[in-house]
């Protein structure tokens, strides 16, 4: 479960959120709108201890953000799969390297990286692709391949900052039927995205920001 | 275990990766250890110079005329127990004969009627000492003896040789740890470009978490392969310039320059990785805080 009670983040040039209060469920799928400056990111970031409230915590499993200590982070953060809307793919090694990372990070075999690095290529339909560096693949695909590296090591949790940012409408669907597939087994998923024709009428809720604040939820 | 392989690979993967910083480190690294090694070669064989150059000094010791050579020869075994004597010998006046006609080709008593050349004694001192070689305390001494007529050396050289041997030795010691931490701070802003430009694959790793030694480990390996490339370039060089002016310096001097290559590589090795282990180390460090 993700629990936010009664965070706020300033940064110092302004912006941020405020008093946010929120529990997303374990295994739902949850969408977090808002225009552009309204507190996404930041209310993604502070759900990955990339910040920590000014006031309040953030709790996901046993992490506390008001408690949790510094070497701990790489631990949480291995519980989670994070999409961005700019990919952060590496551009010097190819998409298995890519995605085979966390798997390294955590310490698996040889053997079992090779699996499930396999295993995800195929899920995102990108095992002919897996020699490939970055920049010889188009949009689509490196989101796909970003899909492909959250989701690699099993995350309990996956945080997607606008994933469709820099898609055209056609695979923007895919992927959101993607990361549904992924949520129908067993993955909670928050997701934050400034289109709501893209969200909508698909069955998942939806929470509303808007200038640091959650509106609707 | 593949943990280990994966960053070690890391390592050996970014020298290609960052082929500008790794050149720009390694080069680095081979000037610095260049000197170093100059140095400690020089270091090395100092003593070998200094007891060569000291084999040079002499002091040459004239008798008055009409001293038997019986008197001679006592005085210059009174001359071998002055502290810092290694050796006397002692040419009586018919040595002296002996010699002239050697090198002249005339009999002297030919040309002047009788022997003018005094007799004398060539004073050797001792090579192996530490401390600066005083040779005026021993001139005085010899000096005292009424039977001597003449004393011939090079004080004024010896002396500057002395000293510049004491210098030397302190200087190079101050030298070899300025050169090391000016290197180390050079490699450490070196490596920092590379950590700069390598921003989003660290934020990469810290966002699928990573742990700080995990994101470290593979900049600081990278950074001892650097010392290693470094090091084994400038044994190679060292090693080359050597071999080639060994038989010049030998025709010159005399002297041997002694050195073993792998001891020189293994030395050099190891002053580049404890110098690009601090410089990367301090780099790495300072952006992850």
């Amino acid at each position: 479960m993700i629990q936010l009670d009664n965070v706020s983040y300033t940064y110092e040039k302004g912006g941020g959120v405020s008093n946010v209060n929120l529990a997303i469920q374990d295994d739902e799928y949850a969408f977090l709108i808002g225009p552009t400056g309204s507190g996404k990111t930041t209310l993604l970031r502070l759900a990955y201890m990339d910040l920590f409230p000014k006031v309040g915590k953030v709790i996901i499993d046993k992490y506390d953000s008001s408690k949790i200590k510094q070497k701990k982070i790489p631990f949480f953060r291995r519980k989670i799969g994070m999409i961005f809307q700019d990919y952060h793919l590496l551009n010097d090694r190819n998409l298995f390297e890519n995605i085979a990372l966390p798997l390294h990070v955590i310490g698996f075999q040889k053997d079992e990286i090779v699996d499930r690095v396999t295993e995800s290529l195929e899920e995102i339909g990108l095992e002919s692709k897996s020699e490939h560096f970055p920049d010889e693949l188009s949009g689509g695909e490196q989101q796909r391949a970003c899909v492909a590296r959250a989701l690699v090591k099993d995350p309990d949790i996956i945080l997607a900052d606008e994933p469709t940012g820099n898609l055209d409408p056609v695979t923007s669907f895919e992927l959101i039927k993607l990361l549904e597939e992924i949520n129908r087994e067993g993955t909670t998923i928050l997701m934050a995205s400034h289109n709501y024709n893209l969200i909508k009428g698909r069955g998942h809720r939806i929470i509303e920001i808007q200038n640091g604040i959650v509106r609707k939820s | 275990m593949d943990k280990i392989t994966f960053l070690l690979s890391e390592g050996l993967k970014n020298l290609w990766r960052h082929k500008l910083t790794a050149f720009t480190s390694i080069f680095s690294i081979f000037l610095t250890l260049t000197v170093a090694g100059s140095l400690l070669i020089v270091s090395d064989n100092t003593e070998r110079i200094i007891e060569y150059l000291r084999d040079k000094y002499k002091i040459e010791v004239f008798f008055k005329q009409n001293i038997s050579d019986k008197r001679i020869q006592e005085i210059s075994k009174e001359f071998k127990s002055i502290r810092g004597v290694r050796s006397t010998t002692v040419i009586t006046k018919t040595d002296a004969k002996k010699i002239f006609k050697s090198q002249f080709g005339e009999d002297i008593l030919n040309l002047v009627g009788y022997n003018p050349l005094p007799a004398s004694c060539v004073i050797n001192l001792v090579k192996e000492q530490k401390n600066k070689l005083n040779i005026r305390p021993i001139v005085d001494r010899i000096r005292k003896f009424s039977e001597v007529d003449e004393v011939n050396y090079q004080g004024r050289l010896i002396n500057r040789i002395e000293t510049a041997y004491q210098s030397f030795v302190k200087v190079s010691v101050v030298l070899l740890i300025i050169i090391l931490v000016v290197s180390v701070l050079i490699i450490s802003n070196t490596v920092r470009l590379t950590i700069y430009a390598k921003k989003e694959l660290i934020k990469s790793f810290q966002l699928v978490g990573a742990t700080r030694s995990f994101i470290k480990t593979p900049f600081i390996l990278e950074g001892v392969f650097h010392g290693l490339i470094g090091a084994f370039i400038a044994s190679l060089l060292l090693y080359g310039t050597l071999e080639f002016s060994s038989g010049f310096i030998l025709s010159l001097t005399g002297l041997i320059i002694d050195f073993s290559f792998f001891n020189l590589l293994f030395l050099l090795s190891s002053l580049g990785i404890v110098i690009s282990f601090l410089g990367s180390s301090r780099a790495i460090s300072q952006f992850l805080k």
